[in-house]
């Protein structure tokens, strides 16, 4: 997956942590760190809004696209159809 | 975390449970039954009454079609019963339900032609002591409990990748 989830960065630059995170913006830490840790398929504007609206911060300091990755394949990915 | 289970369910599982275990006694019956026209073919005609009236390996093959129609029958319920506890566990969209369905479909089919075997042989055993005459019927409903069966099983194929999605999705 080439899109990389700065999530790290930012609740460090902000001085939280992502159990605060989920408690301001209700998703739960289950699915934060799913966020995290790069396993997430896809995100919801709302949720991405949330995000944003709790960090003080804009998508693209959250959401980094590496060129250079693109092609490599989550293995969950692999069976399933475009 | 599971969603509502609603009463049909539960009423369904017990309904299920209740007809697999009539289906498993409805067949080791039927098989006690073929044994014994095997090993003491005489007395157990003379039993039903059907001594000398009737081809004994006839019967002996209706019997065998039985427990055939039962193994299939086994099969759908437990199927059946299978899909009903994912809904339990609040994951039915799964592959597992898309093959359990086409399975099933199968299966029904499968019955259908059991069905055509003991008419068509019933009425070759047919004899003038015993004279049985049975109409070959091709049942409209069950053809479409097919059809439906293999129609639900595109549709688990369809919500199980869509499922899988979802679950990436935050």
């Amino acid at each position: 997956m080439s899109i990389n989830v700065k999530l790290d960065d930012m609740l460090h630059s902000r001085r939280m942590t992502l159990t605060d995170l989920s408690e301001e913006i209700g998703l739960t830490l289950a699915n934060l760190s799913i966020l995290k840790t790069g396993k997430a398929r896809a995100i919801r504007f709302s949720t991405l809004e949330a995000i944003c609206a709790a960090l003080d911060c804009q998508p693209g300091d959250l959401l980094e696209f590496n060129p250079a990755q693109r092609g490599e394949t989550d293995i969950n990915e692999l069976e399933k159809p475009v | 975390m599971p969603k509502s289970y609603p009463e049909t369910l539960v009423l369904t599982r017990r309904v299920l449970a209740g007809l697999i275990a009539l289906n498993v006694l409805v067949g080791l019956f039927i098989f006690a039954l073929l044994i014994a026209t095997i090993v003491a073919a005489d007395p157990v005609m003379n039993a039903l009454g059907l001594k000398g009236a009737i081809s004994y390996m006839g019967i002996r093959a209706v019997m065998v079609m039985g427990i055939l129609g039962v193994l299939i029958t086994h099969v759908v319920l437990t199927g059946l019963r299978a899909i009903v506890e994912t809904v339990k566990h609040g994951t039915p969209f799964v592959a597992e339900n898309a093959a359990r369905l086409q399975t099933m479909g199968w299966a029904v089919l499968g019955l259908e032609a059991v069905h055509i075997a003991i008419v068509l042989i019933a009425n070759a055993i047919s004899s003038q002591q015993l004279p049985i005459n049975v109409k070959l019927e091709l049942s409209l409903t069950r053809l479409l409990v097919v059809l439906l069966l293999f129609v639900l099983a595109g549709v688990f194929e369809q919500g199980s990748r869509m499922r899988e999605d979802l679950e990436g999705t935050v």
